[in-house]
């Protein structure tokens, strides 16, 4: 998805970065493979954009101006519609399912609004109407309380402590930092995959971690408001 | 981190502020700092009052984590910060290197 869209805007001048927030990069490696992208691929094991550019959750992006400067702060990256949206909930469902393809379906579909504005861009550079201002960057960027600053923290002691002692150890502090920062799902879903998705599996998307973390991916989202919370959309 | 005080080199690669004349600096954003800073080393616990960065620590294990700045919104500027990282096979890749060409920078998971 993200290569198409790299080779449609490459010639007009933009080049396509993808980061992908794995704390195990093996994770990401088959979609990687699978995409075979000729643009830039990196891996953020440590979620490092969720502090530098005020990411929250995927797919989120930010646009950078030919100086280095953003022109959009980080906001919800959809660029097509997304095929669970077209699903028809039936009775055959099970309730669990039901339950979650129905937040999905309240959650906004913004995918061709802001692929055609990411094109507007590439075509008129600052001239085009999406690209703001520094001050409106920075004023439209989400607010970032202490507690989100503490749970940046914790997080990545998790992250350290995942890496030098292994899992369990790292189970406390990203607790920590899920209470803090409830809205950021990159720290939340992080931590669940590596409860809900056995190796060398594709990821469970469900995320059923109440052993654990006791609660779910669709409770979790319940309790946030629903899917129409779910992601941070552009205010195109 | 082990320490409650670092280099300005290393404060400066692992939070984006740097240590300049006119205090520390992140993009074009200053603010004057002088209980910080000195002779080249960072006070985590003065720096982290300072600009609002949450530190949290170990006892047990005898480690810290500083978080980002706060009290204001996500971003404290528009000049995106000094970021590397590496690709699937661990060679590293500089974002500074695309100066001249506009960039779409994705956040993705496979989870």
């Amino acid at each position: 998805m993200w290569q198409a869209l790299y080779e449609e805007l490459e010639p007009k001048g933009v080049t396509v970065v993808t980061v992908a927030l794995d704390i195990d990069p093996e994770k990401a490696r088959r979609w990687i493979e699978t995409a075979a992208p000729t643009h830039p691929s990196l891996i953020d094991s440590q979620h490092r954009i969720d502090e530098l550019l005020g990411i929250s959750n995927v797919p989120m992006a930010v646009w950078i101006d030919e100086s280095g400067t953003l022109v959009r702060p980080a906001e919800a990256a959809a660029i097509k519609v997304s095929a669970l949206r077209s699903i028809e909930i039936t009775d055959d469902f099970g309730e669990s399912l039901k339950r979650v393809l129905t937040e999905v379906k309240a959650m906004p579909d913004t995918g061709d609004a802001y692929r055609a504005a990411i094109v507007d861009w590439a075509e008129k550079g600052s001239d085009s109407e999406f690209a703001l201002e520094p001050h409106e960057v920075i004023a439209r960027s989400r607010p970032r309380p202490k507690e989100h600053s503490e749970a940046a923290a914790c997080f990545a002691m998790g992250c350290h402590l995942f890496e030098t002692e292994g899992k369990d150890a790292a189970i406390e502090w990203w607790k920590r930092a899920h209470a803090l920062y409830p809205e950021n799902w990159t720290y939340k879903r992080q931590a669940w995959t590596l409860e809900s998705t056995p190796d060398g599996e594709a990821s469970d998307l469900s995320q059923e971690v109440e052993a654990v973390y006791g609660t779910s991916w669709i409770d979790s989202v319940l309790e946030l408001g629903g899917g129409a919370n779910y992601a941070v959309v552009p205010d195109l | 981190m082990t320490s409650l005080d670092q280099s300005v080199a290393d404060f400066d690669a692992a939070t984006g502020w740097a240590a300049k004349p006119e205090g520390m600096c992140k993009g074009d954003m200053c603010v004057p700092a002088p209980d910080a800073v000195s002779a080249g080393r960072v006070d985590l616990v003065a720096i982290a009052d300072r600009l609002g960065m949450a530190l949290v620590g170990d006892d047990t294990r005898g480690l810290w984590s500083l978080g980002p700045e706060s009290g204001g919104k996500a971003l404290t500027t528009a000049v995106v910060p000094n970021l590397e990282l590496p690709d699937l096979e661990g060679n590293p890749f500089k974002l500074s290197s695309l100066h001249g060409r506009k960039v779409l920078l994705v956040a993705w998971a496979s989870w």
